[in-house]
């Protein structure tokens, strides 16, 4: 197949192309909390929260092969460490991140064993009981002093979040976020400042989760999920230790997932147990958007999550058929709820026709067409390793 | 004594609705060896065209019809449209076409019939409650013991039991049953003596679909509503009687799900401060996990054996 461009990896050319790449990107993440408006804002965080959520699930989805539709319980965790932690206990949010993580992590270890055992669509049957069995478990009278019932966190009304970082009075000590003296966001009991806050500790959620699952499907235990994935004996007869394995990914994908979780706690300023997310609808939501974008790659979850954020808000306000413009009225104007969800799930069906692997699986598979990056040869030295030969080159 | 065969009455009706989402997972599962995770969402499509015959003012008994017909098209439809061609892909392209198809389902009902419980004076419905098939006023029970039958709950069993039987002898008596079995049994060997497997597949999927559907429609006639999310927990319970009772069996579905209804209503009546209405799902889920455990083939199930 001939291409159009060649590009050698690691060429002046390459890094010149992912140079502008990086710095587009960063323009974009700038420009939409200092020059969009609130709801495009909003927006951009709800995406943060699925692409990482979505991110999570490839791991053990994508990568591992093990079909999860359970997600939405991790999710769920996270969000009521962070809610219970903050509203009942006065603890920093800060601190509930990694607590969520770890909590997540235990709980996803324990989900790995019975899933080592159990397996393809029986797994899934699992992971779905447990995504409806969790809001149960949120609303259980013998946990009502715990996670609140059916009204949730936190328990006062008047305490519901309208200041600054926190759920409830209790924690809103924060005002200001000073970095040595620097107040880029001013008093965060405005919703100007809040929003803007929200948003950049989103972002920095989406970076963590992101190099987390790089670093671990670009290294050996990568490689051993992707194996376990395409033949489950191979894989064990080849050395990996499939019950250590799973038991792993299961628990990195539920830690990882309990922290849009934590973030969507902070960003609402309340938990309940009828979140969207942390319902099967949820689980299904993480599912399709990772799908869409494409299983077993890593960009996919983020392209899929702005996809589907950016259709499902444009959509929102279709129920109400003057909202529709005009040339689509036809099309829609018959339907009570928003087409959203609808528009998705065809999309689904009709996508694993055409393109099983997704929209980034897909790309992959056409943009060769136009530019294609040529592997470097083993044993050249790339532009990096030119640029500073002492600190890492290859010897040749 | 009266408690104890309360619970088991209402376990037993309410198990029935089960016992029928398992048969039609299970005639699926049979067929082409897919768990169909549209299999509620295409009952509560049907069960909607019910409603909506109703709010016509057509009786009860022809709505019926005309909603098992709808929940045939569906599957049938189905099995011929999208699994067929994407089955050659990957056993993973179908689990996440049925989900997609879920998702779409739940969509479209929403999208036609709103969002809100139905019937529902507030938008306009003409009937007080969903339309059931047996009789329903306050006094239409019988009583066993100081327990009290409600008579639309012990229709449905006899219902239930009745498909069963039918199914029992269409399974083995009729030449379309034994092309079922062939086909089950194994597909290429059964087309090389002529069987039309396509068409086999086809009817097993609508036939599975026809008798969801009238699970559902019994259901939302025990609840005299029906709403979007009606049929979620019905679905986790039937595939937790199909689990338990061996996939491929489905005497063991009916006898499987008639236990769950009867297990969860005891725990729930029993345990009240423990497990009580609110946790009656956690049922499902202990069993469907400790099922798959221990024996994954289920009770009456065969177990499958791998080669490498």
């Amino acid at each position: 197949m001939k291409s159009l461009v060649t590009i050698r990896e690691d060429s002046v050319g390459h890094w010149v192309l992912r140079i502008v790449g990086a710095v587009a990107l960063v323009v974009v993440l700038v420009w939409i909390p200092t020059k969009g408006g609130n709801g495009l804002i909003t927006d951009v965080m709800e995406a943060f929260t699925l692409m990482s959520a979505a991110m999570a699930l490839n791991l053990v989805l994508g990568y591992a092969g093990q079909i999860s539709i359970g997600h939405s319980a991790f999710f769920g965790i996270g969000a009521y460490t962070t809610g219970i932690c903050v509203s009942r206990w006065g603890f920093s949010p800060w601190v509930t991140f990694p607590l969520a993580f770890v909590i997540a992590f235990v709980v996803g270890v324990m989900v790995s064993f019975p899933a080592s055992r159990i397996k393809g669509v029986y797994l899934a049957l699992v992971t779905l009981a447990l995504a409806l069995v969790f809001p149960r478990l949120l609303t259980w009278r013998k946990l009502a002093w715990l996670t609140g019932g059916g009204r949730g966190l936190p328990q006062d009304d008047a305490e519901v979040s309208t200041t600054g970082f926190d759920i409830g009075r209790r924690a809103g000590q924060m005002r200001h976020f000073e970095i040595f003296g620097w107040d880029p966001f001013g008093d965060l009991r405005s919703i100007e400042a809040k929003t803007p806050f929200h948003y950049w500790i989103g972002a920095l959620m989406v970076v963590v989760v992101y190099v987390v699952c790089r670093g671990i499907v670009k290294s050996r235990a990568g490689r051993a999920l992707i194996a376990v994935r395409d033949n489950e004996t191979a894989a064990a007869v080849m050395g990996v230790n499939l019950v250590a394995t799973k038991a792993f990914i299961f628990g990195i994908s539920a830690g990882l997932c309990a922290l849009p979780g934590s973030f969507t706690a902070i960003r609402i300023g309340q938990v309940t147990p009828d979140l969207a997310n942390l319902t099967l609808i949820g689980a299904i939501t993480f599912l399709i958007v990772m799908v869409i974008g494409g299983a077993g790659s890593l960009s996919g979850p983020v392209i899929g999550a702005v996809l589907y954020i950016a259709i499902v808000s444009k959509t929102g306000s279709w129920a109400d058929d003057d909202n529709i413009p005009g040339v689509l009225r036809p099309l829609f104007a018959w339907a009570k709820t928003p087409p959203g969800t609808g528009i998705f799930a065809l999309a689904l069906i009709l996508l694993m026709f055409v393109a099983p692997r997704g929209i980034v699986g897909a790309w992959k598979q056409y943009s060769r067409r136009i530019v294609r990056v040529e592997p470097r040869p083993i044993g050249v030295p790339s532009t990096v390793d030119a640029l500073a030969p002492s600190v890492g080159a290859t010897p040749t | 004594m009266e408690n104890f065969l309360q619970y088991l009455f209402d376990g037993l009706s309410i198990g029935s609705v089960y016992a029928l989402m398992a048969l039609g997972l299970v005639i699926v599962y049979r067929g082409t060896g897919h768990l169909n995770f549209a299999q509620g969402e295409m009952a509560l499509f049907a069960t909607y065209v019910v409603y909506q015959m109703g709010e016509w003012g057509i009786p009860i008994g022809f709505a019926l019809i005309v909603g098992l017909a709808v929940g045939f098209a569906i599957g049938a439809a189905t099995e011929v449209v999208l699994v067929r061609p994407i089955a050659k892909k990957s056993p993973f392209a179908v689990f996440i076409v049925t989900l997609g198809l879920f998702q779409l389902l739940n969509w479209l009902d929403g999208a036609i019939w709103g969002d809100q419980v139905l019937p529902n004076s507030g938008v306009g419905s003409k009937q007080s409650h969903f339309p059931t098939l047996f009789p329903s006023g306050d006094d239409d029970f019988v009583s066993i013991f100081g327990a009290a039958w409600r008579l639309k709950y012990l229709g449905v069993l006899v219902l239930v039991l009745v498909i069963t039987a039918l199914l029992f002898l269409v399974f083995n008596k009729t030449r379309f049953g034994l092309a079922m079995r062939a086909v089950a049994s194994n597909p290429d060997s059964a087309q090389l003596v002529g069987i039309r497997t396509h068409t086999v597949l086809m009817v097993s999927w609508g036939m599975a679909a026809a008798i969801g559907a009238l699970g559902g429609v019994v259901f939302a006639g025990i609840n005299n509503t029906v709403n979007l999310g009606l049929m979620f927990t019905v679905f986790i319970y039937g595939s937790a009687a199909a689990t338990l009772g061996g996939f491929d069996s489905p005497g063991g579905a009916v006898i499987a799900g008639l236990s769950i209804g009867v297990i969860e209503n005891l725990a729930a009546g029993y345990a009240q401060e423990w497990v009580g209405q609110e946790l009656k799902l956690g049922v499902a889920f202990v069993i469907i996990v400790v099922v798959l455990m221990v024996r994954p083939s289920g009770l009456f199930g065969t177990s499958k054996v791998e080669r490498v």
